[in-house]
């Protein structure tokens, strides 16, 4: 049997180890974190205290079984992934945590208390994230061979777009809606080089208006689970992304519908 | 010497965009400056091939240069003691097809709209055009970023010890 690498003192119980990592792989599922990384994180720290685990990762939930090689019986958990929005930050902070743990750094207390730290204290100035989201955009309006003027105008409207987005997040307003209603905006606003014949290339800063909205990071995460087999939650996070994908192009269209604006 | 201008620009803008769209995954705060040198080198990496060589075409091109993204971002983590996806998804951002895909849904809405045959035939075509393109370079960046953190694994998943 593998000996536990924490101070005895502070030996968890099956059942607490088993509610802690439940919630450990709850908050890493919703951080964004892809299925192998959860897997690798959970079972190293059960592994620190001399457990063994087995998980399944649904797209919504987290089934984990604990239990102590030789001995009968096994605690079960179910948990809801906590989707407060992707956060490396937070993945790299729990990552950091497991090999903590797992190299005997920390004890199960300490490790619940940074936990509960990290979880809580997780957060970003959202006034530097829209300036540097608008600044994106533009930069990638001139990827696309947009002109300064496109660039400004895509700047504008990712501005606008992205404040609306921050809004409506903060009133908790479904992400599909949100992805509506900020493409459309940002395309009006997009449009409005070719309404009023502003630049060389109008059409390039429609068309990038809405990019800051894909949901590349979900795009990505989904084929790396499909390479790594986990085809369940690749599926679901790929129909994530599509169904946003699709929002945000129905919001595209009608914006240039009003604005009569050609896509092609 | 034109080119090396234009090479210069890409990068630039590429680094710009990573940045940009890496705040709105909460990254720490280190990774900000790699995640803008990977999408820097790996953005101009395609762009010298789709505009040097003739013969390569995006979808090879983004399969080069999410390998040598994903390489770069398994090295890096090691030494900056974060999990390479912090600063390889970033740097990926930058070269999502996301013109493809909004053309995809675009010439879908057009085909529903569409009044004549040869008007639904045109959308059909670039409907199947640009989805079929979207979900390649899609593919191809998400292959090529994923297999050096397999070929590396023991690098990818000690990086945060």
């Amino acid at each position: 049997m593998k000996t536990p690498l924490i101070s005895e003192g502070s030996e968890p119980s099956t059942d607490e180890l088993a509610l802690f990592l439940s919630r450990y792989s709850a908050w890493l599922l919703g951080a964004g974190a892809t299925c192998m990384r959860l897997e690798k994180n959970v079972s190293r720290i059960a592994g620190a205290f001399g457990r063994r685990v087995e998980v399944t990762i649904t797209p919504r939930h987290i089934h984990l079984s604990l239990w102590t090689e030789g001995e009968p019986g096994a605690m079960t958990t179910i948990a809801s992934a906590i989707h407060k929005g992707i956060s490396f930050n937070l993945n790299t902070e729990l990552s950091k945590l497991s090999w903590e743990i797992a190299d005997g750094k920390i004890d199960f207390v300490e490790a619940a208390a940074r936990f509960r730290d990290y979880t809580m204290n997780d957060s970003q100035n959202k006034w530097f994230v829209l300036i540097a989201v608008s600044c994106a955009n533009a930069s990638f309006c001139r990827l696309f061979g947009g002109d300064l003027t496109a660039m400004a105008i895509v700047f504008i409207a990712t501005l606008a777009g992205y404040y609306l987005k921050m809004l409506m997040s903060g009133h908790g307003a479904d992400t599909r809606l949100m992805a509506v209603a900020c493409s459309f905006v940002s395309s009006v606003l997009g449009a409005s080089g070719q309404l009023f014949g502003l630049g060389t290339t109008p059409d390039v800063a429609i068309g990038t208006s809405v990019l800051y909205l894909v949901p590349g990071i979900p795009f990505i995460n989904s084929f790396s689970d499909m390479l790594y087999r986990y085809y369940l939650c690749a599926f679901s996070r790929f129909m994530d992304a599509l169904i946003l994908t699709c929002c945000l192009s129905l919001g595209l269209c009608a914006g240039m519908l009003l604005m009569n604006a050609g896509m092609f | 010497m034109e080119i090396t201008g234009q090479i210069f620009q890409d990068a630039l803008f590429a680094a710009i965009a990573a940045i940009g769209f890496a705040a709105i995954s909460r990254p720490p705060r280190s990774a900000y400056l790699y995640c803008a040198l990977i999408a820097a080198a790996g953005h101009s990496l395609r762009f010298i091939l789709t505009n040097t060589l003739p013969f390569v075409n995006i979808l090879p091109a983004s399969l080069t240069a999410a390998f040598t993204i994903g390489v770069l971002a398994v090295l890096v983590s090691a030494k900056a003691k974060f999990p390479a996806e912090t600063c390889l998804f970033p740097a990926l951002l930058p070269m999502i097809p996301g013109i493809y895909a909004y053309r995809t849904f675009g010439g879908l809405a057009l085909c529903v709209l569409a009044q004549s045959q040869a008007d639904f035939s045109k959308y059909l075509t670039l409907f199947a055009y640009n989805g079929i393109m979207c979900s390649g370079i899609l593919l191809c960046l998400v292959l090529g970023a994923t297999l050096p953190i397999f070929i590396f694994k023991k690098i990818s998943f000690q990086a945060t010890r």
